[in-house]
């Protein structure tokens, strides 16, 4: 088994940039991810 | 759905909302940085991420089933669902989840009134 390849996810803080300036970091809000393309989800 | 599901207080199931992202989130088959990924990077970053759940919820129980939603889709969209053999394993995991990050982001987590996933879709 390899164990040693890579780190888990879990406990992984926000960046601390994010974090510190605007405080509006952890709002349990989901990004639209698809900004970018807004007619793509058109119903 | 647009249905209001109801949020049962005990359930052997749990719900992760959104925690599972895409590295095409974005747009499909490209990375945030506009280069194109390989299939198989897209697996393996998915394939480690079921690893790093199913290590750290195996801690509180016998996982029963996993299931990772990868949709693209705004409804669902990178939905967790653990289903634990027992309720209490299920509560374990829950409350040792609060306020945890999980790559960065908060983890929300939820009981799930799903325990069939075969009868678990929305009618």
């Amino acid at each position: 088994p390899s164990k040693s390849k890579r780190v888990s996810g879990f406990d992984k803080p926000p960046a601390a940039s994010g974090m510190l300036d605007t405080g509006a970091a952890v709002t349990g809000q989901v990004p639209a991810p698809n900004q970018t393309l807004p007619n793509m989800f058109a119903m | 759905c647009s249905r209001l599901h109801n949020r049962p207080t005990i359930s052997p199931t749990l719900l992760l909302s959104n925690m599972y992202q895409r590295p095409d989130m974005i747009t499909p088959g490209v990375d945030a940085q506009g280069q194109p990924l390989d299939p198989r990077k897209i697996q393996e970053h998915f394939e480690d991420f079921f690893e790093d759940l199913f290590e750290e919820l195996g801690k509180f129980g016998e996982i029963e089933s996993l299931n990772i939603c990868d949709n693209l889709a705004d409804h669902m969209i990178g939905n967790v669902y653990v289903q634990f053999k027992e309720e209490d394993q299920a509560a374990a995991a829950l409350q040792a989840l609060q306020g945890r990050f999980y790559s960065g982001r908060p983890i929300i987590a939820d009981f799930s009134p799903v325990t069939d996933f075969r009868e678990a879709t929305c009618r």
